[in-house]
């Protein structure tokens, strides 16, 4: 990525060559399943392409707008519920059951739009977290509706019928292809708002609210459509986990800890930032799925399943996964507020600086 | 703007109206119902107090907004469970070992994170203590595993029987201990040099900078004290609670609720705020249902903050 | 000492015969840490006794553990795990109903037998999953032997519930529910709570002024124990405490002799029903320190099962579905035998005895046939 561009583009190169990268990833990633069969490396790339989303969703209204969610869960918990019990208690496929999904979650986004966007600061976040709670609360009260604690099992996911073919949901393949195309979009869709006048908007608005207030800016209006979109995407990565993982319940998906994990991706990876998210999802996704279940990397071959790392990590480290998280964000906070693209950057221009510093040495040198 | 301790009278007899002289009268079984909820309401809201106010005092001088005080409580927890566990001390009397060390640890959490943010944005704030929190309760998850604990003394589950209403003797010696703190702490902030400098540098940082009031070494103060109360909480509420590493998380949101309640800053405010959220949740358990006792404290808590979010006692938002 | 191992051994080897030199790989899911640890412990001791036992009988068996920590999310990657990548030959667990419940599902899907020791929703065995068996008695057992014990006992006219809202809280009280109505209780209150948060001294003073004859309680562990302290601290006292089994049949809750004292509690086990389960007991005593519960003969029994059986098969999955379904055991369980009747499928026909703890000590009050000692009833009050 810190490659330099070759000196016959210019700068509209630059971006057709960002173009033709993202396409080759996306292209490269879609063929690893031809070669890779083993579930575990399948589970790995749904569960990232998902924190994909997930950040990029947090990313448009936490990022670029600057109000810093710490509720998001409520989205991501409505977007499950809304396609499991769609499919569960309606018989309603997935692929109608996530329209609604999304629909749930612009609906819930408007209504704690409304209610939380005249505070600002901390108080902001306390009624984020508090809607998340509040739900949650509800979610396990109400077990006539939601059953509770007990949660959702998923039954059977019927056969897709499109083009002709059949799409068959048992294996992680299909969810493989799917969350990596959602998360592709996602990134588009990311990159046509941040340059977009509505992107404009919303970075006015974090820089300063009462001076982007005193443009013209509606403010209520422009931080409501952020967090619509951002509502959009995580309710629809809801209604994906809920299909993937099979089984969902107030605790697993309205969490305190899920709203976090959002925050986290795209605090890591360079918050307001197009790559920050993918980034932040590929530091932490593979570092805590392995920590989760080190018997992945055996099954991958990259570890026997004898070898002391293994066994110490199932021993001691397997349920205290989010303890990396929790280092992770003191280090990226203390030590690099950007996150680690912010790190890569500044490596970056050091690394030109030199360069073009050796250069002109060279030069005079001739 | 920063209400601190001003009315230490009136917070006692508020924190005092919960036993009221009710011997010798005939009450029907309904109201006895309505006593005995508000009467564990109290208790357990005095302990609320107490993780409320080192909350408070760590916002209102450094305005800061700790969230991993949650994880304070639960470290106080574990730390009386240890004690209890290997050296069989009492868990009232571990206060006197928990809290000088929640103490240290809440003093070298200032020095070493929370003071490099002082000046950031408070979102990055928030993070940096909700990373701290993480690291708190995965940690003792590490060392101690996600079981759940239980302290058995010989009084666990033995009461006071007041008119028919009972008194639950471990939650009455946590008040009781609650009020006594709470007591030496207002006299510590009203009475000695230290305590007005700390309020000083709550009410604004800069003058008391200017004014010669060594900013850096108050901060860590307060965060101390704050860790302290915490901590102190911890080891009161443990003989009637269970101790997992998650219990905090529960701690901390209602800890902010108590201290957006009180007004940010505010110690009266905290106290006021943790009992109204501990008869809250108890009155909300017998009149709506036992499930939806934090749901009901959520509402109040957002509906406060859109209709008066500078808190009860507050006059204007910090 | 190894007398008496060699006549239990030998009660055995009439139930399971001989195997010879085998090798099998069995998965073994459990909560190992989280709030359900104090009785995932019973389950893990029940299965390292099995495992010695099955080593002297020529059976090489090698357990992969899975540690759940009581979420069925966990339990069901551990499944997962275990089915495509370890590639055990049979499973054994989770303890807690809800996973028990959501690794049935995997179970019929990757098709892994799988044997469920000791969870009691109703429904894991009324789905038509044929590659899942279970051991123990289903939740509305409890709920019927334990009304039926009160109503043996005295004349109770109204009961109450207190639940944790879990799939094993809620399905034992649906029954329970239903049973109290059919045989005319009056159901005065019905409270669930969510683990996490135990301050239950509002819920319980409600229901103290409700005056109910019987109070039934499902709970695990920590919450049995805090339930009962702050009912005795409200002065709750009811004809009698009917506690579900769970947190309120283990050694924890039996030691907590305040608060014990006179409750009872269901169970899938005693060690007195039967000259082998005294000597299991002794046994446990010696290597474990504590007494046995019903997890821990639950889980042993199913593992012994689950060995014996793979071994015979060479660890194929579907002959071993096949030898399950045929097959016939017997040990300190009674007879073994998972049948297809009313709706379920695969259940293993157990008779639940209700205990009740008298000085420190757990006895059996119920039913007469297995009794051991006289019930205490109505509740006398606090100490």
């Amino acid at each position: 990525m810190n490659r330099r561009p070759p000196p016959v583009l210019r700068p509209r190169g630059v971006a057709a060559l960002e173009l033709v990268l993202f396409a080759a990833a996306v292209i490269a990633l879609w063929c690893v399943p031809v070669f890779v069969k083993k579930p575990y490396v399948l589970h790995m790339g749904v569960i990232l392409f998902l924190a994909v989303i997930q950040g990029q969703a947090w990313n448009v209204v936490g990022g670029y707008a600057g109000q810093y969610s710490v509720g998001h869960a409520a989205y991501f918990g409505v977007g499950a519920y809304t396609t499991m019990m769609l499919l569960e208690l309606h018989h309603i496929a997935p692929w109608w059951g996530l329209g609604a999904a999304i629909a749930n979650g612009v609906l819930l986004s408007l209504i704690i739009g409304t209610i939380t966007f005249r505070l600002r600061g901390p108080y902001f976040v306390l009624a984020s977290i508090s809607m998340a709670e509040i739900l949650r609360y509800a979610f396990l009260y109400y077990k006539d509706l939601t059953r509770g604690a007990e949660g959702f099992l998923l039954s059977e996911i019927p056969t897709l019928h499109l083009f002709g073919q059949e799409f068959e949901f048992v294996t992680k393949r299909p969810f493989y292809f799917v969350t990596l195309g959602l998360a592709a979009i996602t990134i588009v869709a990311n990159h046509l708002v941040q340059h977009s006048k509505l992107g404009y908007y919303f970075q006015a608005i974090r820089e300063d609210q009462d001076a982007a207030s005193s443009l013209g800016i509606g403010l209520t209006l422009y931080k409501s459509v952020a967090l619509a979109i951002s509502a959009a995407f995580t309710a629809l990565s809801g209604g994906i986990y809920a299909m993937f993982v099979k089984f969902i319940a107030p605790d697993l998906v309205f969490g305190i800890d899920v709203s976090v994990q959002f925050v986290l991706i795209c605090i890591i990876g360079g918050i307001g930032t197009i790559y920050g998210p993918v980034i932040g999802a590929m530091v932490l996704v593979p570092l805590s799925e392995v920590l989760r279940n080190p018997r992945g990397l055996v099954q991958v071959g990259l570890a026997s399943p004898d070898s002391s790392f293994v066994q110490f990590v199932e021993a001691h480290l397997s349920n205290a996964h989010l303890l990396v998280y929790g280092v992770l964000v003191v280090v990226v906070i203390l030590f690099a507020p950007d996150g680690v693209l912010g790190l890569l950057r500044r490596a970056g221009a050091r690394l030109r600086r030199r360069r073009e510093a050796q250069g002109e040495a060279g030069a005079a040198g001739a | 703007m920063v209400a601190f301790a001003q009315s230490v009278p009136g917070a006692v007899l508020i924190l005092g109206g919960g036993v009221p002289a009710l011997a010798g009268t005939e009450l029907g079984p309904r109201m006895m119902v309505f006593l005995q909820s508000v009467l564990s309401g109290v208790l357990v809201g005095g302990v609320y107090a107490l993780i409320g106010i080192g909350l408070t005092m760590i916002f209102g001088v450094m305005r800061v907004t700790n969230f991993a005080h949650g994880e304070l409580v639960m470290l106080g927890m574990y730390l009386t469970w240890g004690l209890f566990h290997w050296l069989r001390l009492d868990p009232f009397l571990s206060i006197v070992l928990v809290a000088p060390a929640l103490f240290l640890w809440g003093a070298f959490l200032q020095r070493a994170f929370v003071n490099r943010v002082l000046d950031a944005l408070p979102q990055n704030q928030i993070l940096l203590t909700i990373g701290l929190g993480l690291v708190m309760s995965n940690g003792v998850m590490l060392a101690f595993t996600s079981d759940y604990r239980i302290l058995t003394t010989s009084y666990s589950s033995a009461s006071y029987d007041l008119a028919g209403i009972s008194v639950s003797k471990p939650l009455l010696y946590a008040f009781l201990v609650t009020v006594a703190i709470t007591v030496l702490l207002y006299g510590f902030l009203l009475r000695t040099d230290t305590g007005q400098a700390i309020r000083a540098t709550a009410q604004d940082r800069e003058a008391a900078q200017l004014m010669g009031i060594n900013v850096r070494w108050t901060s860590m103060l307060a965060f101390g004290i704050g860790a302290a109360l915490a901590g102190a909480a911890g080891a009161l509420i443990s003989p009637t609670y269970y101790i997992f590493p998650q219990v905090g998380s529960a701690f901390t949101l209602k800890a902010f609720v108590i201290v957006v309640l009180g007004g940010m800053g505010s110690v009266v405010g905290a106290t006021l705020g943790g009992v109204i959220i501990g008869l809250t949740e108890s009155l909300a358990a017998v009149y709506i249902a036992g499930g939806l006792k934090d749901l009901v404290v959520f509402v109040l808590f957002l509906a406060l903050l859109v209709f008066k979010p500078s808190g009860l006692l507050g006059k204007t938002r910090a | 000492m190894s007398k008496l191992l060699a006549s239990a051994l030998a009660a055995l080897a009439i139930a399971l015969p001989d195997a010879g030199q085998a090798q099998v790989k069995i998965g073994f899911i459990n909560s190992i840490t989280g709030p359900e640890a104090p009785i995932g412990e019973n389950l893990t001791n029940g299965v390292d006794l099995a495992v010695e036992d099955l080593r002297k009988k020529g059976v090489n068996v090698t357990v992969v553990r899975q540690d759940d920590t009581g979420k069925p999310q966990v339990a069901m990657s551990a499944m997962e795990q275990l089915a495509t990548g370890d590639e055990v030959a049979v499973v054994v667990g989770p303890y807690t109903s809800a996973s028990s419940n959501a690794v049935a599902k995997l179970a019929q899907q990757y098709k892994v037998p799988q044997i469920v020791p000791a969870a009691a929703k109703e429904e894991i065995t009324r789905q038509g999953y044929t590659y899942v068996y279970r051991l123990n008695a289903p939740a509305h057992q409890y709920a019927q032997s334990l009304i039926d014990a009160a109503l043996a006992f005295g004349k109770p006219r109204s009961i109450a519930f207190v639940y944790e809202s879990t799939d094993f809280g809620t399905s034992v009280t649906a029954a329970g529910k239903a049973y109290a109505k059919a045989k005319g209780l009056r159901i005065v209150a019905d409270e669930t709570y969510q683990k996490g948060a135990p301050d239950y001294r509002s819920t319980l003073t409600k229901i103290k002024a409700a005056g109910p004859d019987l109070v039934f309680m499902v709970s695990y562990v920590a919450d049995a124990i805090l339930l009962m302290r702050q009912s005795r601290e409200v002065g709750l006292k009811p004809q009698a405490f009917l506690g579900g089994g769970a947190g309120f049949d283990t050694a924890q809750f039996e030691s907590e002799r305040d608060i014990s004292t006179h409750v009872f509690s269901v169970t899938q086990w005693t060690p007195e029903s039967s000259p082998a389960s005294q000597e299991f007991e002794r046994r446990y005593r010696a290597r474990f320190g504590k007494k046995p519960t019903y997890h821990a003969a639950c889980a042993y029994v199913a593992t012994l099962v689950a060995g014996e059986t793979a071994a015979k098969a060479g660890g194929d999955r579907r002959k071993i579905q096949a030898a399950l379904g045929s097959g016939r055991w017997s040990g300190i369980l009674g007879d073994v035998k998972f049948e297809t009747y009313e709706g379920f499928t695969n259940q293993n026909k157990l008779v639940m005895p209700v205990i009740q703890y008298q000085g420190g000590r757990s006895v059996t009050v119920f039913p007469p046939a297995v009794v051991k000692a006289k019930p205490v009833y109505p509740f006398p009050g606090w100490r």
